[in-house]
């Protein structure tokens, strides 16, 4: 009977594959294809560009992939201590743009005339690339790493500012109207009625912060040279031409890129209700 | 007792980008007594849910004020709870929690256990005990609103106030839900105002409807008191004889604000063309026997063949349409009972007089007065056995007649004064829409009618009544329909009226000749015309003048003769001594420039002449005789003749003053 089911039933993984294959099987085949393109257009000597393999032919490339945990002290860190460096950055300017940009976006959302006198300027400066920052933020703040951090904050704090007003702007004149027949208290109704009918806008603004968050990062820290981080490993790999760890750092960058928006997304299904 | 509501003088303005102003409210005036249940119905944007948000504070009147429990109305206040049309959940909250949320807020005054048990009563009270911890998501519409209602019962309002609630729910469950809703606000003796544009809901659930005229600047058009009794089950009161005339009432009103607000929209530019300075006319009728010339020359080709290209026959179910329509001016001519250009010339049609003229007398004869099958059976056949049979009742008896100035009403009070009947206080008489009649009959809630053909000959056939008086037992050769336009559109379409009269004349003609009248049965059967069975419809047999109390009984129609169709100065003469006889209009002091202003004969003459039928010009000299055996003639002093009535109102003479004849501009 066991050895009939079995045979019946097909191994977990043909079972796996059965479902998950249709999935998984054309982003395989297209970064295959994508590899091999590169790979290509590399061996043809078309650019100075080095192919793919070089992550595996190149030996400092292949220490630094294969062993991300050493620390020699300095600047001198493998890649994890390094993305772990920038992550930490990131998390404090993310933070601060968080509780700042989503109290500031509802204060703006609730008071049309503050939104008037504020908006203008909010427009300004988020118009500002991330890069700009950086002179005038090394010659305001004291020391580099508060600079770094800064930078992150002003260019994750505009999504998450702008989506909360929407967000609190758009709440439903029905709920409102509830709120106002039953003459509801303001802190009540702050967290009963605001802030879950905002929530989903809110979270929109912070996955978009985070991603720019990650992107300002590496463009901080190639411009500020001196600190740990995945941003200065690349402008220092670059400075000594070794181009297959640029290659590397990139894969790495996009990799925690796309952690990250997961990271937000999961927090935001456990939080917002679906409705 | 004063009233939980007042609203008073109120107007809504709202301004519009621009520096423009929209007057969405204008005038309202409206008392709410405690445990009543009001509705508002009018069209889409006339303003309902605007007062309804001003009754609950929502919105502020530009002007006037509104008042509930005696203060005045600043802001919104869970006294005053909606239920909004889309329900207002917060979709975070379960179905408890949406309910708690308002309980904690107005009630929080209550120790903890009392809140929850009132929760939990209403939850109970709307059925749904098992759906307690459910989120809006996962419930249907109509389990949604129940949560609504049972939020809003739940704090206890004053007033409910209901904007469309169950407009956005399927048939089914509506029906249920108003079921419910009722029962609850009857057990609870709930205040209730509620914006629908539903009108068996309206008439369903409420005490009185409020029925709103079209924006901008809407206005309170009318209130109709719901007279079916409490507790109510809709099969009962499907059954209750004011169900449909309230229903037709306020169908009646929706279709009026909708056409004036299509009248409104595209502004009728004349066509001329063939030497007519209006070519393109709307034709009020009502779908009686006697219309048979309108749908004769539409569909012979008759008014195409005198230039008349673009004519509309435009039905109505009752003469009140056809009044509304001259009067409105959407319809360029009409149809119109025989009485009716004098009643609207003498200011009947609220007390303004509008002078309308009359060119042709179309139909003669076709009308009779139809009494149950009740009254037969016991014998009673004639005028006087009424009179008798009503000496010894004690509940008063109702007649129904189509409309004050038709000739039904005046022949049937003639009838029953000449009998010794005061119409006014021996009976009642009704008005009612032709065809809604026989079904009145049926139900019983009349006991008898005077209204034009097909639907004496209807009641007979289908042996719910007789036909005590026809026109032989009435006046024989009475003019009953004639063709109406407002004055002011003759003078300024003379050519075109000319036009109409001899393309009506031809079809009259026609209509008389024995040979069409197989044919003319039968179109008027058709559904744009009567929409009946041809069974019912007659064209008359002059020859058969007696009434033999034996059914069927058949309608004598005169569409065409020598003096027939020539409109007679003495017949609208009499028609405005009985007018004043009864009250409705005052007896003009200048009785003669009214009727030289009511009958064109010269129209009438020209049209005549250039059909070649001359016959038809020549006046009849003879008097009016009416059954009785009394005669009325052209030289006779009316003010006596009507001194000499017995039975009659007070009523008085007066100048009927009317503006100098012009041409609508």
């Amino acid at each position: 009977m066991v050895a009939q089911s079995q045979r019946l039933s097909p191994p977990p993984f043909q079972r796996w594959w059965q479902t998950y294959g249709p999935q998984v099987l054309p982003p395989l085949i297209g970064i295959a294809a994508f590899l091999a393109l590169w790979q290509g257009v590399s061996s043809s000597g078309l650019t100075r560009l080095p192919a793919p393999s070089t992550l595996f032919t190149d030996e400092d490339t292949r220490t630094l992939l294969l062993n991300p945990f050493f620390d020699k002290g300095g600047l001198d860190k493998g890649l994890f201590w390094q993305t772990l460096a920038s992550l930490t950055r990131v998390a404090k300017g993310y933070l601060a743009a968080a509780v700042v940009g989503i109290s500031l976006g509802i204060l703006v959302g609730v008071n049309r005339i503050i939104n008037r006198a504020l908006d203008p300027i909010f427009q300004f400066l988020r118009m500002i690339a991330p890069l700009a920052w950086v002179p005038i933020t090394l010659i305001a703040l004291p020391n580099v790493q508060m600079a770094a951090t800064f930078v992150i904050f002003i260019t994750s704090v505009w999504p998450i500012l702008i989506n909360t007003t929407v967000g609190v702007q758009q709440i439903p004149q029905d709920y409102k109207n509830v709120a106002l027949v039953l003459q509801i208290s303001p802190r009540k109704y702050f967290f009963k009625i605001l802030l879950p009918a905002a929530l989903p806008y809110i979270f929109t603004g912070l996955r978009i912060a985070i991603g720019l968050a990650w992107l300002a990062i590496i463009a901080a820290e190639i411009v500020m040279s001196g600190v740990v981080g995945i941003g200065f490993f690349i402008w220092d790999a670059y400075q000594q031409n070794y181009v297959s760890e640029v290659i590397l750092a990139v894969i790495y960058i996009g990799a925690v890129g796309l952690i990250l928006d997961r990271l937000v997304a999961w927090v935001q299904r456990l939080i917002v209700p679906e409705q | 007792m004063t009233a939980l509501v007042t609203v008073d003088q109120v107007a809504k303005q709202f301004p519009l980008a621009g520096g423009n102003s929209y007057l969405a409210l204008q005038g309202i005036n409206l008392e709410v007594q405690r445990g009543e249940f009001i509705s508002f119905i009018g069209h889409s944007g006339c303003g309902k849910s605007t007062l309804l948000n001003m009754i609950a504070g929502l919105d502020q009147p530009t002007q006037g004020q509104v008042w509930v429990g005696g203060r005045l109305v600043k802001q919104p206040g869970p006294d005053r709870m909606v239920v909004f049309q889309n329900y207002s959940l917060l979709p975070w909250l379960t179905v408890w929690e949406n309910i708690a949320l308002a309980v904690e807020e107005v009630l929080g005054h209550l120790p903890p256990v009392e809140q929850r048990q009132i929760i939990q009563h209403h939850i109970n009270l709307v059925g749904l005990t098992a759906a307690k911890d459910k989120l809006p998501a996962h419930l249907s519409g109509g389990m949604r609103q129940r949560v609504a209602i049972a939020r809003a019962l739940a704090i206890r309002p004053e007033v409910l106030l209901l904007d469309e609630p169950f407009g956005a729910l399927d048939a089914l469950t509506r029906g249920n839900l108003q079921e419910q809703l009722m029962r609850i606000c009857e057990e609870h003796q709930v205040t209730t105002v509620m914006v629908t544009h539903d009108v068996d809901e309206a008439v369903f659930l409420s005490d009185r409807i409020v029925m709103l005229t079209n924006g901008p600047g809407s206005q309170i058009g009318n209130i109709l008191t719901v007279d079916i009794p409490r507790p109510r089950r809709r099969m009962e009161v499907v059954k209750h004889p004011s169900y449909y005339s309230l229903r037709s009432e306020i169908i009646y009103f929706l279709n009026q604000q909708k056409r004036i607000k299509k009248m409104r929209a595209r502004s009728v530019t004349a066509v001329a063309r063939h030497g007519l300075e209006k070519v393109n006319l709307e034709l009020g009728f009502v779908p009686l026997t006697a219309c048979a010339p309108l749908a004769v020359a539409q569909e012979k080709g008759l008014f195409a063949k005198h230039g008349l290209d673009e004519v509309h026959l435009v039905r109505e179910s009752s003469w009140r349409g056809i009044v509304d329509g001259l009067v409105g001016g959407y319809l360029d001519a009409a149809q119109t009972p025989a009485g009716l250009p004098v009643w609207l010339t003498l200011g009947g049609h609220q007390d303004k007089p509008l002078p309308i003229v009359s060119s042709l007398t179309m139909t003669r004869n076709g009308n009779g007065i139809t009494l149950a099958k009740k009254f037969y059976q016991q014998g009673i056949h004639t005028a006087s056995q009424l009179r008798n049979y009503l000496q010894e009742q004690t509940e008063p008896h109702i007649l129904g007649m189509v409309h004050p100035a038709s000739m039904h009403n005046l022949l049937l009070r003639y009838w029953l004064a000449a009998a010794g009947i005061d119409p006014d206080r021996d009976v009642r008489l009704k008005t009612i829409p032709p065809a809604q009649m026989v079904a009145d009959l049926k139900a019983g809630t009349i006991d008898g009618y005077c209204v034009g053909e097909p639907w004496n000959v209807r009641a007979a056939l289908e042996g719910l009544g007789f036909t005590v008086a026809t026109d032989q037992e009435l006046w024989l050769d009475h003019p009953a329909k004639v063709l109406g336009v407002r004055e002011d559109w003759g003078m300024r379409y003379p050519n075109t009226h000319i036009a109409l009269v001899k393309a009506l004349l031809e079809a009259c003609h026609y209509c008389d000749q024995p040979q069409h009248r197989e044919e003319i049965r039968h179109l008027l059967a058709r559904p744009e015309y009567l929409g009946m069975d041809v069974r019912y419809i007659y064209l008359g047999e002059p020859g058969k003048l007696t009434c033999e109390l034996n059914q069927p009984e058949y309608a004598h129609h005169r569409f065409y003769g020598e003096g027939l169709n020539r409109p007679s100065r003495t017949e609208h003469l009499w028609i405005m001594t009985q007018l004043a006889r009864w009250g409705h209009v005052p007896f003009p002091r200048n009785w003669l420039e009214i009727l030289e202003r009511v009958c064109k004969v010269n129209v009438f003459t020209i049209a005549a002449r250039e059909l070649g039928l001359l016959g038809t010009t020549q006046t009849s000299r003879s008097p009016i005789r009416l059954f009785d055996g009394s005669e009325f003639t052209s030289n006779q002093d009316p003010i006596d003749y009507l001194n000499h009535l017995a039975i009659k109102r007070d009523f008085s003479v007066a100048e009927i003053v009317l503006d100098r004849p012009q041409a609508a501009g």
